[in-house]
């Protein structure tokens, strides 16, 4: 469908000149995101303000064209692929930024870079934890929208657990505030609980209440090389059950370090089949405690080295390591599917177990690493999609991690979300009735299904997903 | 087309993931996709993958026109994409099809080569200018008098200078130097920042290099680098300057051969090599030339091991790492090892290798752009206090100087903007 000649009038009148475009050079630009997939808009507007969204929202209802809500663009499930056209609302431009140091709260524009924000709040000795890899080029609001994690959720949660409150354009144009500016508030139901991992379908955020906590003083970087799996599934169990909460808590697999040596010269001990890199933070006393701890619990779990970074050079030589794994996977293949499953912690050996296995009998290669501490882990299935054949059993094999994921009692998504990619899977997690009921949350905010369609649900006509 | 179509292997690699937006100077102004890395390649890739199809109009050369070329996004593709490389390659693919603008030609041809026509209009020019413009405060620059075009109200144009460095008598001597035992034999390539613009740095320059014993050979058929061609996309002109620059050289058994322009030792180092490195005729000499080159911060504090001379001086200084001698060179250690050996008091300043704004052509094709690029890096600049911010590239310093006049609040003094080698 392309927009008709008076729509796209009527949507020049609501922006300034340099705030819409129709070129072909700018709707091919918002036409993608990570996922390597490609649809064009047939409009890009670029919002300063909560008002320019409300009447482009309006109009798309009187009109019917679909509005695509999008931070950075970074997303790895399509949540901002405009999959059948329409209106793409950059938000990147609505980057205001306030912090009520008496409070703890910061008073953001959606488009705001989380990177930008952590910036500014640790200059004054605040803490924003919420750290997605993404967070030097992702969006507050796509942030918010997706539910970010990272690898600190293990002691401090993801973006939902920083929300007080949003501002937020509702699919017919209604400005509204949810939440509240204060530390409770239960008046109502708790819509700001609900927009968060929406995934741009209930509502576009324009702004955003955000706790912040006072930025911790100190911190220690562990690393830990184990010969067995399950010894490094065991170190992890038990720093949990010793009741020593770690603020990372990441885990490399074996596959990963053969992977990586072969073309970086990683350092990391031959023989190696899990690698653990923990963080902990707090005041000086809490530190050094939780760090003799921990060395102690690696030492009788046969570890086979453990080093504890000296300085900031080691420390980041030693992130280093762990943010090279990407590069070097890319050279066995050029094509990386990313699945952000989450298991119980206990259930972290028969996951990664069962992903070789997976990986054997499917033909492809699977490597995992990620976030140990709370069970999401990150499995790149590597496939050249080039190859159809390989291509399939790719996606056999993506569609079998999910199967073993949700036998073990965990989610097909940690903090990527469902968009387009995920949407055929959905019905294997959530019961029909479950469905229904979102679909009908869905239906009563966005009657005509104009605000982001064809996201988590199949397709707004195919109900029985 | 088929230039285009080279391009296409390089721009499949790219993953879409993002990362290199946030570093990208231009982006993070605009906030524009189609300004950022991610997006020029994905246009440079639909472009190559189908020609004229692609629907692009006039906006497809001025993306690609407004990147400096400073090469961050590089540094931060976890797939190796070149990117620099591509947006070369594609300026150079629409110059080869859709030809240059009359304007960019002449003055690659003819002003970037002393003793030719434009040369003369430049001397011309250097005689006129007080009457439209009149000097700034510190003679860091010019100011418009009048209400000119094609000078914004506010700007500090760099000064011309009344006599160029290739035309003063005493570098004109150096032309010719006889060997002499004992002491290396060092060809300096002046390039046109210096030439033009700032004679100080390469009088500088002649300095510091016979203070530590050797000679500076100064050839006067050089011309430009070829930079400001290359980035425009005229190749062709680019590699004519160089093989002039190659025969230049040629003759003058030089143990090293320095610039104190870092894009004109990036040139000089690798840009030749990439230009003339797979043609037969030249191969061999380029090879040779480029494994002379080495830039003067390097030259000073490896070569000629500068040394501390002991003495302590007034000021706070702050260092710029040109894009050109940072990420394209890797030399980051010699001029911060230099400042510190003058006698100066240093302190880094937060981001420093953060582009000027001024490259890759961008502060001709969109000044305004470009200005806003500097602010952040001119408030960097100020959060240190320094009162001299020293760096090693002419482009560089012309582009801070007009960044500090302008964002400088008005109680503070306008922090001074050198050549690292000015301080020694």
């Amino acid at each position: 469908m392309s927009l008709p000649p008076p729509i796209k009038k009527k949507l020049g009148r609501i922006f300034e000149p340099k705030s819409i475009s129709f070129s072909k050079e700018d709707l091919l630009c918002y036409s993608y995101d990570a996922t390597g997939e490609s649809h064009l808009p047939d409009v890009v507007v670029f919002p300063t303000t909560a008002e320019e969204i409300s009447l482009t929202l309006k109009l798309a209802n009187e009109s019917g064209f679909p509005v695509i809500p999008r931070g950075g663009g970074s997303g790895f499930t399509g949540g901002t692929l405009p999959v059948s056209g329409g209106v793409v609302i950059s938000t990147q431009r609505m980057t205001s930024i306030s912090i009520d140091q008496e409070n703890l709260v910061a008073d953001v524009g959606s488009g705001l870079l989380t990177g930008d924000l952590q910036d500014e709040v640790e200059e004054l000795g605040l803490f924003y934890p919420p750290d997605p890899t993404s967070v030097k080029f992702s969006t507050i609001g796509g942030n918010i929208a997706e539910n970010a994690g990272g690898p600190r959720a293990v002691k401090y949660g993801t973006t939902r657990d920083y929300v007080l409150g949003l501002e937020v354009v509702l699919p017919n144009g209604d400005i509204v505030r949810t939440g509240v500016k204060t530390a409770k508030g239960v008046v109502g139901y708790d819509l700001t609980r609900l927009l968060v991992g929406s995934e741009g379908t209930l509502g576009i955020i324009t702004k955003a209440f955000l706790r912040l906590i006072p930025k911790p003083k100190e911190k220690a970087l562990m690393y830990a090389v184990f010969g067995d799996l399950a010894s490094a599934a065991d170190v992890v169990s038990t720093i949990i059950r010793e009741k020593i909460t770690p603020s990372t808590l990441e885990f490399i697999d074996g596959a990963s370090i053969r992977c990586a040596e072969e073309y970086v010269s990683t350092g990391i001990k031959s023989g190696a089949e899990a690698v653990l890199l923990i963080e902990t933070d707090g005041t000086l006393k809490s530190v050094e405690d939780s760090t003799a701890l921990i060395k102690k619990i690696c030492q009788e779990n046969k570890v086979l080295e453990f080093r504890v970074a000296k300085d900031k050079k080691e420390i980041k030589d030693l992130w280093k390591l762990r943010k090279n794994l990407s590069p070097a996977l890319y050279k066995i293949k050029p094509t990386k599917i990313n699945e952000d499953i989450v298991v119980p912690r206990s259930m972290l050996t028969s996951l990664v177990t069962g992903v070789q296995e997976i990986a054997e009998a499917r033909g492809v290669l699977i490597v995992s690493f990620g976030h140990a501490g709370d069970g999401n882990i990150h499995v790149n299935v590597m496939i050249d999609k080039d190859d159809p054949d390989e291509a399939k059993r790719g996606a056999e094999a993506v569609s079998d991690v999910f199967d073993l994921t949700l036998s073990l009692g965990g989610t097909i998504s940690g903090e990527h979300g469902v968009g387009v990619t995920k949407a055929p899977y959905l019905s294997r997690e959530l019961s029909s009735s479950l469905l229904s009921v979102m679909r009908g949350i869905k239906d009563v905010l966005d009657p005509k299904g104009i605000l982001n369609p064809g996201k988590i649900f199949l397709s707004p006509s195919n109900k029985e997903n | 087309m088929e230039n285009f179509k080279k391009l296409l292997d390089e721009a499949k690699k790219c993953v879409r993931c993002g990362i290199c937006n946030s570093v990208c100077p231009t982006y993070n102004v605009l906030r524009k996709e189609s300004v950022g890395p991610r997006g020029r390649v994905a246009l440079i890739r639909e472009r190559a993958t189908t020609g004229d199809g692609a629907g692009f109009g006039k906006e497809f050369a001025i993306d690609l026109k407004a990147c400096t070329l400073c090469g961050s996004c590089l540094g931060s593709c976890p797939r190796d994409v070149d990117v620099p490389k591509l947006i070369l390659g594609a300026r150079t693919a629409v110059v080869e099809s859709e030809g240059l603008s009359v304007g960019a030609g002449l003055v690659f041809k003819n002003f970037l080569a002393p003793g030719k026509l434009a040369g003369l209009a430049l001397k011309t020019a250097s005689r006129l200018k007080r009457l439209l413009l009149k000097s700034s405060v510190g003679e860091n620059g010019l100011l418009r008098r009048f209400s000119l075009p094609i000078i914004g109200k506010g700007r500090l144009v760099p000064n011309l200078a009344d006599i160029f460095f290739l035309d003063r008598p005493e570098v004109k001597k150096l032309a010719r130097v006889e060997a002499k035992e004992g002491r290396p034999r060092i060809g300096f390539f002046a390039g046109c920042g210096i030439n033009y613009l700032m004679p100080e740095v390469g009088v500088a320059t002649i300095k510091a290099v016979t203070d530590l014993g050797a000679d500076l050979i100064i050839p006067s058929k050089q011309v430009c680098c070829g930079m400001p061609a290359l980035s425009a996309g005229d190749r062709k002109t680019a590699k004519e300057l160089a093989i002039k620059n190659l025969n230049a050289f040629e003759d003058e058994d030089l143990d090293y051969i320095t610039t104190s322009c870092a894009t004109c030792s990036n040139a000089l180092k690798s840009v030749f090599l990439e230009l003339l490195g797979d043609d037969p005729e030249h191969q061999e000499r380029v090879q040779r030339f480029t494994s002379k080159v080495r830039d003067v911060t390097e030259l000073l504090a490896n070569e000629l091991s500068y040394k501390d001379k002991g003495d302590k001086k007034e000021g706070l200084v702050t260092w710029h790492d040109p894009c050109h001698l940072s990420r394209y060179q890797g030399v980051r250690e010699e001029p911060r090892e230099l400042i510190l050996k003058s006698g100066y008091a240093f302190k880094g300043m937060k981001n420093p290798c953060k582009c000027c704004g001024l490259g890759g052509g961008l502060v001709f094709s969109d000044y305004e752009l470009s200005i806003e690029v500097t602010k952040k890096k001119a408030q960097n600049i100020l959060s240190t206090k320094a009162s001299i911010v020293a760096t090693a590239c002419p482009g560089c310093i012309v582009q801070l100087r007009d960044a500090l006049h302008r964002y400088t609040p008005k109680d503070e003094l306008i922090p001074k903007v050198v050549h690292v080698l000015e301080l020694l």
